[in-house]
Parts: C-alpha cells; sequence; structure tokens
C-alpha cells in the first residue's frame, strides 16, 4: 500500500471509499428492485465485488495477506465478468428464437477469434520478469481481451439484427464494457511501463470502476422508456415520400 | 504490434458504446416510415434492368444503375427500421399481454421481422456488391412477400390488441 502515502495516493483512497459506497447502494437497489432474480449473475458479480472490496479495505497496510487476497478476487472477479457477459448474451436474445441459433454460433466462433487473440497478446510479452503479478496482469488481459470483444460483438450483432436492449440489460452491458475497456488499456500498457507509474494506472483503475457503478445505477434506477407505438405518420407525409421517390427514379 | 491492437481494440469499444448510447437515445424519438412496395417491386425488377442494360451505353447503364441502388437501399434501409420496431413492439406486447393468443400472434409477428430483418442484412450487401461491380446481377432478396406478410400478421395482432398496435399496420 505505498500508494496511500504517495501524493496521488489520498485521491485513490477517496474514490475506494466512494467505489465501496456505490456498491452498497447498487446492492442495496439489486434487492429492492428485485433485479437479482432478473439477472443472477450480474447480481452475484456485483455482491462479490462488494465483498472483496470490504476484505481488501480490512486487509489493507497487511502486507502479503492483502496482496494475495486482492489477487486472488481481482481472478474470481474476472471468471465472473465473463458470466455476466453470457448472461447478457442469453437475456439479450431470450425472446428471438429464430436468432438466437445463428447468434450464438457467431457467438461461438467471435470468442474462439478472440481467445487466440488473448493468447497472442500473452505470447507476445516479453519472457524476462516473472511473478504472480505479472502473471495476473497477463491473465488479466486475455480475460479483459475476452470479455470486452464479447460485449463489442453483442453490440454489434444487435445494432445489426436490430434488437432493441432492456433499459436494464444495456445499462449492464455498457458498464461492463466501459470498465473492460479501460482496464484493458491499463493492463496492457502496465506491463510496459516503470513500476512508478502503478499509481497512475491505480488511479485510472478506481476512476473507471467508479464510473461502470454510476453507468450501472443510473440505467437501474431510470425508468423503462415505453416504446412510441402513437408517433405513426400521416397521410400527407406518405404522399410526399412517394413524390420524392418518384422524382428520384424519373431523374 | 500486439499492443497496438489490444489498444485499438479498447478504443474501437469505446467508440462503439458511444454510438450504441447516441443511436438508443435517437431511437427514443424513432416513428414507423411507410414503404410504397409498388414502387419498391420496380426498383427491384430485373427485366428493368436488361432493357437498360441492351439499350443504354455502358457508362450510361452504370450511372443508372447505380443510381437505382441508392434508391433501393433507401427502401432496404426503411423495411429493416420498420422491420427492427415492429419487432420492439412484439417484444413488449407478448412480455406485458395476459392473453396466450395476443402473445402467440405477437411472437409471429416478431419471427416475421426477424426474418426480414437478417434479409434486409443479406440485400444490403448484395446491393453494395452490385454497386462495386454495377455489370453483376445476383438474385434479389424475396423481400416484398415478406412484408406484406408482417403487415397482415400486425393487421390480425392490432384486431386482438385494438388500442396500442391498430395504426401500425397502416403505418409500415
Amino acid at each position: 500500500m505505498l500508494w496511500v502515502h504517495m501524493p496521488l495516493g489520498s485521491i485513490i483512497h477517496d474514490l475506494w471509499i466512494a467505489s465501496i459506497a456505490l456498491q452498497v447502494f447498487l446492492a442495496v437497489v439489486l434487492l429492492k428492485k428485485e433485479i437479482w432474480r432478473q439477472y443472477p449473475f450480474f447480481a452475484a458479480y456485483v455482491f462479490f465485488n462488494l465483498f472483496a472490496a470490504g476484505i481488501s479495505y480490512s486487509l489493507s497496510g497487511r502486507g502479503m495477506g492483502f496482496f494475495y487476497t486482492f489477487w486472488v478476487c481481482e481472478a474470481v472477479g474476472l471468471v465472473m465478468g465473463l458470466a455476466v457477459g453470457w448472461e447478457i448474451f442469453t437475456n439479450l436474445f431470450a425472446p428471438h428464437a429464430a436468432l438466437r441459433k445463428l447468434a450464438t454460433v457467431i457467438f461461438r466462433v467471435a470468442v474462439v477469434f478472440l481467445i487466440l487473440l488473448a493468447c497472442g497478446a500473452v505470447y507476445a510479452q516479453p519472457g524476462n520478469t516473472r511473478g504472480i503479478v505479472k502473471a495476473v496482469l497477463l491473465a488479466s488481459e486475455a480475460t479483459r481481451i475476452v470479455e470486452l470483444g464479447s460485449i463489442m460483438f453483442l453490440f454489434l450483432c444487435s445494432s445489426a439484427f436490430g434488437l432493441h436492449w432492456r433499459q436494464s440489460i444495456f445499462g449492464i452491458a455498457l458498464g461492463l464494457g466501459t470498465c473492460a475497456a479501460i482496464e484493458l488499456v491499463n493492463v496492457t500498457l502496465m506491463t510496459h511501463v516503470s513500476p512508478a507509474a502503478a499509481q497512475v494506472f491505480s488511479l485510472v483503475r478506481s476512476v473507471s470502476f467508479n464510473i461502470s457503478l454510476l453507468i450501472w445505477l443510473g440505467y437501474l434506477l431510470a425508468p423503462e422508456r415505453a416504446p412510441n407505438v402513437g408517433e405513426v405518420p400521416k397521410r400527407a407525409q406518405l404522399e410526399q415520400w412517394n413524390q420524392a421517390v418518384m422524382e428520384l427514379i424519373s431523374r | 504490434m500486439i499492443t497496438v491492437i489490444v489498444i485499438a481494440l479498447a478504443l474501437c469499444a469505446v467508440m462503439l458504446f458511444y454510438m450504441a448510447v447516441r443511436s438508443r437515445r435517437k431511437q427514443a424519438g424513432d416513428t414507423f416510415r411507410p414503404v410504397d412496395l409498388n414502387a419498391f417491386r420496380t426498383l427491384m425488377d430485373r427485366d428493368d434492368e436488361l432493357f437498360m442494360k441492351e439499350k443504354l451505353p455502358r457508362s450510361k447503364f452504370t450511372r443508372l444503375k447505380r443510381q437505382r441502388i441508392r434508391v433501393t437501399f433507401r427502401y432496404v434501409a426503411r423495411i429493416a427500421s420498420n422491420a427492427s420496431a415492429v419487432l420492439h413492439m412484439g417484444e413488449e406486447a407478448a412480455r406485458v399481454t395476459p392473453t396466450p393468443e395476443v402473445a402467440q400472434a405477437a411472437s409471429q409477428v416478431m419471427e416475421l421481422a426477424t426474418q426480414i430483418r437478417l434479409q434486409c442484412l443479406v440485400a444490403m450487401a448484395k446491393l453494395s456488391l452490385e454497386y462495386a461491380m454495377p455489370s453483376l446481377q445476383l438474385t434479389p432478396a424475396m423481400l416484398v412477400p415478406k412484408y406484406l406478410s408482417l403487415r397482415e400478421n400486425l393487421k390480425r395482432l392490432g384486431a386482438l390488441e385494438p388500442q396500442t398496435l391498430v395504426p401500425l399496420a397502416s403505418a409500415i
């Protein structure tokens, strides 16, 4: 916990406290609105992160105890993040039986490609440094590639197929994706720079996680927008359109 | 090299998320837009194209065909957009209705809208290819019969759920 005594340390510490407060609030929202029934993996992910933050906070300043707890929680959190990605996929395609098969096939191909890219990223790292931190950073980079890639796939697919995201699932995907994107840049650059820059990465990490928490809260608390059934075109508009097309054709 | 790819992936993701948020906001104000299927049929007619190919000089034919493809593309985009909006309506209707008949009709409408959406993707890919190579003549997508069927199914659904869905069939 060297960073606590450094200039940026207090900001990072404050952000850490803020993230715990936001996670408690998010957990309350999940329980109160019974969102955990609909998105059990996401709820488990949030509760686990809260638990990990609590444990890490209580162990902060205790050397190796904190170190191992932090990295084990990090690894478990990454796996749970992937499970949330899968939950988003199943929820998004649940009402579309015709698309589900096709989307599953494309999703699997995309995941295989992402795993290959992740393996490439791990393989391309210089092998002169060893240790648990390095190993976890590499694993984290590989997992973030798969996580972010699969969320990007979902956004691209929904746009191509014209699917509509429900407010809550859109927020979950957006928050997870934002966090994964910033984390991916973070861990990728972290393996290339000197340890002195670690503090900046901790700051970016804290900020990105807090942003994700705010996105989740915002989308889960905002009321679901009703579809716009009432706005149908008037006859005059239809005629204008036909006329415009006829002009285009006969031009 | 791989680091650059990974960073580029992350940046693309951030841009994609930004676009998704923007398009979601835009979608909220979207309305259904009518499609003149007769005009669309004419645009897709291959005999017309063959006639133009025979009668016109190559350069003029290429210019005309590209113009025609641009208009057709707008029609296909409109059909795709309507199918997507119908998909959303169907999803909502199936979710909130207590009546099994409405739920079944809504799921049929959704199935059709999904098929149309997929066919629109194929049609757009074909049109893009033909635009790049105007001498190509790919099989046109069978969008018109499916779209007519969607209208019929939407009418049926509207009859079951008149307070919310009646205007839609005439709107698309």
